[in-house]
């Protein structure tokens, strides 16, 4: 069931009137039974995938809670001497440990075959074609269940806070069955954690005004920069990227931005849907993004971009290298060695190395995805590096950090080094993302047309012209909506004047998408990271 | 508690952290001072600190931070 489709938009009007006209207490049945269709509208081999997550992880948050519970009766009622008390506590942890560990480690595996199979057994055979000639292992491609990687993060991050005793193990199956399956969220996140949503899903909601009517603007919203803007933008960043080394640089570069233009309409265009209907049933999901082409630093940009993956590698991934024993070793070795700076930022530099390379594989099992990973570590760890330095050169050349122009000047500079990162593994092959990013340096510099600036536009068709022109519109359009929410503008209006309002943009808003997006994206239009 | 003031006085001298409550969430403490905090603390306290407590609400102030060290002493 493809979201901008005509079935899913029927799909969303039923499972909202069944949310609401069944009793309060079986509100989140209906969530459930509403994710098992969606899921099942996307194969079979989908809900298998599924099930066994969820029954794995169901089964090994289960046991390492009986086991934790028993743990502490038994401290409780029996008097250890303090060695007694560490040995027990010690061997406990270990049986604990191995339960959540064989259920990580299985899911991982499954993880593993359907996304990198095929990416390990290509270079198992370029070194044996290398070394004898001929390739020892047949090819393999394997379709991967959607959002596997979504839904195996965040179950995997459920197991692992149980482990660690941050909360309970869910008692129901069926309700851990839900938070795996959520169909809101299980083809592109955002990757949540169970505390902040468990409660929220299986709590009973009444219809609101304050919550139905603006999640009904903001899934508009969503459509619209999806169906507008992205997907009228798509056909023409693909032909920049096919065509890059024919056209002069003033169009690549363009072709690289409307490409940044495309994925953050189409990645933030389904979170607002997303985000938007589950609001109108009173769920508030986490956040995906903030205004993240606003950021002054590529730090800063993947802070607003994406915040759940981020969080989520923060979590299990940065802090727990971060703060290993080994690490913490390095680093003090580091400072005996070569001073208190460079002790103080090698722990960092290799929790945020693993990062960045999980990062890179998590998008996709490609040396360019892992290469474009290790990239933006590198700006990351350079600008940790560099930052005493940064502050020496800011204080000779008395630039002070808040003068507008300044942030103006770091936000368009950050802007312009993401978009050029992220072109790199989008174009085809990695030589490529280096070509296209290449040819905006070095090819011709001079335009004498708009034609010739943009290439991409079938300039014979008005339809293709005026579809164009809508996506631009659009893009401003968003740019102004940042711009809005950033000072508080939509906050401004309450009472009559404000539901006025609201009526007049979801008019405009379902109007521009009838006019234009249902053209540009009904029935097909995949998203840019589902394939992740 | 002057002892964990000392620490997190070395990591940035401008912060009051007496008084500041919001040591993550205004930024004051970021991802890579986390990480030198949680160092200095292991040596200074002779204790472990296993990732479960790496928590925001468990940075945000000093007197969160000292109650964790409590808590992960207590603990072992």
């Amino acid at each position: 069931m493809q979201i901008t489709s005509f079935s899913f938009f029927l799909f969303l009007i039923a499972v909202l009137a069944l949310y609401y006209l069944v009793p309060r207490r079986f509100q989140w049945g209906v969530l459930l039974l509403a994710s098992l269709v969606f899921s099942l509208s996307q194969g079979a081999k989908q809900m298998i995938f599924l099930g066994f997550t969820a029954l794995s992880v169901y089964a090994g948050a289960r046991r390492i809670q009986a086991l934790s519970d028993a743990e502490k009766e038994k401290r409780a009622k029996t008097s250890f001497s303090a060695e007694e008390k560490k040995g027990y506590k010690q061997a406990g942890k270990r049986r604990r440990k191995r339960v959540m560990l064989l259920v990580l480690l299985s899911n991982l595996l499954l993880l593993l075959v359907f996304k990198y199979l095929g990416f390990f057994m290509d270079q198992v055979n370029l070194v044996a074609g290398f070394l004898t000639g001929s390739p020892v292992l047949g090819r393999v491609s394997l379709l991967a269940p959607l959002g596997i990687s979504f839904y195996t993060f965040q179950m995997i991050g459920y197991l692992v806070s149980v482990y660690w005793g941050n909360i309970r193990a869910e008692r129901s199956f069926f309700r851990l069955l839900l938070f795996c399956s959520f169909f809101p969220q299980i083809t592109q996140g955002p990757i949540s954690e169970f505390s902040d949503l468990s409660g929220q899903l299986f709590a009973e909601h009444s219809l609101k005004e304050a919550d139905f009517f603006p999640g009904a603007e903001r899934l508009l919203w969503g459509f619209f920069k999806k169906m507008v803007v992205a997907d009228a933008l798509a056909p023409c960043v693909q032909d920049v990227f096919a065509n890059y080394a024919q056209y002069a640089a003033p169009t690549v570069l363009i072709g690289a931005f409307l490409y940044s233009v495309q994925i953050y309409a189409d990645f933030s265009g389904y979170m607002d849907i997303m985000c938007g209907l589950c609001r109108m049933m009173g769920i508030r999901l986490t956040e995906n993004f903030t205004r993240p082409y606003f950021s002054k630093s590529i730090a800063e940009y993947w802070r607003r971009w994406h915040i759940s993956l981020g969080a989520w590698f923060k979590r299990y991934v940065y802090y727990p290298v971060g703060i290993s024993r080994w690490n913490r070793n390095l680093g003090k070795w580091a400072k005996r060695r070569f001073g208190q700076r460079l002790g103080d930022t090698i722990p960092a530099t290799v929790a945020l190395t693993v990062v960045w390379l999980a990062t890179g594989l998590w998008h996709g099992a490609s040396w360019a995805y892992i290469i474009w990973g290790l990239v933006n570590g590198l700006f990351i760890i350079l600008s940790l590096w560099l930052e005493p330095i940064y502050a020496k050169g800011r204080s000779f050349f008395h630039v002070q950090e808040h003068p507008k122009i300044w942030r103006l000047f770091q936000v368009l500079r950050t802007f312009f080094l993401v978009t050029l990162i992220k072109v790199l593994p989008e174009v085809g092959s990695l030589r490529d993302g280096f070509g296209l990013v290449g040819r905006i340096f070095s090819g011709p510099m001079l335009v004498h047309s708009l034609q010739g600036l943009l290439p991409f536009v079938e300039w014979g068709v008005l339809t293709r012209i005026l579809f164009f022109l809508a996506a631009c519109l659009g893009t401003l359009c968003m740019l102004l909506h940042s711009l809005a929410q950033a000072r508080g503008w939509h906050a401004r209006h309450s009472g009559r004047r404000a539901r006025f309002l609201r009526v007049l943009r979801c008019c405009i808003l379902a109007f521009l998408i009838l006019t234009f997006g249902v053209q540009n994206s009904w029935g097909g239009g995949g998203f840019l990271y589902a394939q992740f | 508690m002057d002892e964990l003031l000392e620490i997190l006085l070395d990591i940035d001298p401008d912060v009051d952290y007496e008084t500041a409550e919001d040591l993550i969430d205004g930024k004051l403490l970021n991802s890579l001072s986390i990480l030198q905090l949680i160092a200095e603390i292991c040596d200074h306290f002779d204790i472990e600190i296993s990732p479960k407590w790496m928590r925001n609400e468990n940075f945000n102030s000093a007197r969160k931070i000292w109650e964790m060290i409590q808590a992960i002493q207590e603990e072992d």
